[in-house]
């Protein structure tokens, strides 16, 4: 919604998701840290 | 090639935008024939106009990039700027809000009020809002067969619903009210300051009056607060602590302002576009209420529809190129929402009215790091009024026509006259 994009290789440290946390793992109740969307509103999307 | 002198003069133009068909049919134009090239309109700095959806968005993305606080976030005329930065100390903006502001200091403000407006805490609010949202659906049923959408409901509800949430007793509403007008719309002399009109400078040292007079009031606010704090953003904002330190002067009272005026103009007219398009459009009333599950599509085009914010400007804090068109330092630019949510490259007929758009990838509420911290609120407000209000109207069709706010900033319906019967 808001652009934000989670990528795994980066993680979200500041949430306490380390480099590397694949999204699989991410808890359900995370939301985006810039909207508020939910976990279950993002896309996958290929980036590179 | 620069843009047409005639269209970079409609698209600063408040009374173009309070007509509304002149900046489409400019827009249009320039999408077609400079969708991102230099306008410089009589009395301003030139800018680049930013008009294409895809253009907003990678721009939005890049904050570091494109600044919102280095030059003016709002179109302005070039004689003002020397006053606002007497007044400010050197700053470009009057009011040192969100909008505003760069880097760390945006996030780390941001964050003092984001996870109260996370859809998730805003949930919990839904049973209270719908409690207002019933009253004033009664008080509007009350006055069938007929009302001014715009000033009856549509200014009114969403206020009630911000103050709530911001912590402001009623008896405040009408000030809150009248200051959000004087704020935003300072070239209309209906809901202006000085209700008259006024010339460029005269509206500057009117805001500069409805300014202090926000900081007297929140000055109180801040006190109240301190001493008893609870879990309104009022009182979030007043007890904020960054680096052990309270916010300045300015921070606070920039994040008090825009919380209590952006909070509900934006909503508010949005609310009074949706009830233009549905008096004008019988069909959809019938299908809104056979499935008042359509009703979130519906907010969500009336979004799309209305575009309360019609522009923020940015500037480049490097040389860069955004479209193949090269961008200097410093250059001044204006990201064109009204355009973005009429762009052909996006949206099937995108000047109908339309709640089947799937995806509906409207940009109103902008994207990326400045993305509105109050879109999830706004979308539950206006959903939960609709699904009070739809099943008690039988009909309901235009008793007037409708005028919008003189404004080529925060812009939208002023008056909405209906007529309806109720089941």
């Amino acid at each position: 919604m808001c652009g934000f994009e989670y990528d795994e290789a980066i993680g979200a440290p500041d949430e306490g998701l380390a480099a590397g946390t694949r999204w699989a793992e991410v808890p359900e109740d995370w939301f985006c840290p810039q909207c508020g969307a939910e976990k279950a509103d993002f896309a996958m999307v290929a980036v590179g | 090639m620069p843009i047409a002198a005639e269209l970079a003069q409609t698209i600063v133009d408040p009374r173009a935008y309070a007509a509304g068909d002149p900046v489409d049919e400019a827009f249009r134009r320039i999408r077609a024939e400079t969708p991102l090239a230099q306008a410089e309109p009589e009395g301003m700095e030139p800018f680049w106009v930013v008009s294409r959806h895809a253009d907003i968005m990678t721009v939005e993305r890049q904050p570091d990039l494109f600044h919102n606080g280095d030059k003016s976030t709002f179109l302005t005329m070039k004689e003002n700027d020397g006053m606002v930065r007497f007044i400010t100390g050197g700053e470009p903006n009057l009011i040192r809000s969100l909008v505003s502001l760069d880097g760390q200091e945006h996030k780390d403000l941001r964050a003092v009020v984001f996870p109260s407006m996370t859809p998730r805490a805003v949930k919990p609010m839904e049973d209270s809002i719908r409690a207002i949202a019933r009253e004033f659906v009664a008080q509007m049923l009350e006055r069938a067969p007929e009302c001014d959408f715009a000033s009856d409901v549509a200014f009114l509800y969403p206020l009630r619903v911000i103050m709530t949430v911001l912590g402001v007793p009623q008896e405040d509403e009408p000030f809150m009210l009248r200051l959000t007008q004087e704020l935003f719309s300072s070239g209309d002399p209906e809901l202006n300051r000085a209700k008259k009109e006024v010339n460029p400078a005269e509206a500057l040292m009117l805001l500069k009056q409805t300014m202090e007079d926000l900081e007297a009031y929140f000055g109180a606010v801040t006190e109240r607060f301190r001493a008893n704090p609870t879990q309104h953003i009022n009182s979030l904002i007043a007890n904020a602590m960054i680096g052990g330190e309270y916010l300045n002067r300015r921070q606070m009272m920039g994040y008090y302002i825009i919380a209590a005026t952006a909070g509900h103009d934006t909503t508010s007219n949005t609310t009074a576009g949706a009830m233009w398009a549905l008096a004008e459009r019988p069909h959809l009333l019938a299908e809104l209420k056979a499935d008042p599950a359509k009703i979130g599509a519906f907010v969500e085009e009336s979004i799309r529809w209305t575009v309360p914010v019609k522009h923020f400007m940015r500037s480049a804090t490097q040389d860069c190129e955004v479209a193949g068109q090269k961008i200097g330092a410093g250059d001044w630019m204006m990201l064109a929402y009204q355009s973005a949510n009429r762009d052909e490259a996006v949206f099937e007929d995108p000047f109908a009215f339309r709640i089947d758009r799937e995806p509906n990838r409207q940009i109103a509420f902008g994207y990326g790091a400045h993305v509105c911290l109050g879109q999830h609120l706004a979308r539950l407000e206006m959903r939960v009024l609709w699904e009070e209000l739809l099943p008690h109207l039988k009909s309901v069709e235009l008793a007037g026509t409708p005028s919008r706010t003189i404004s080529n900033f925060v812009c939208g319906p002023k008056h909405v006259p209906i007529r309806f019967s109720v089941n």
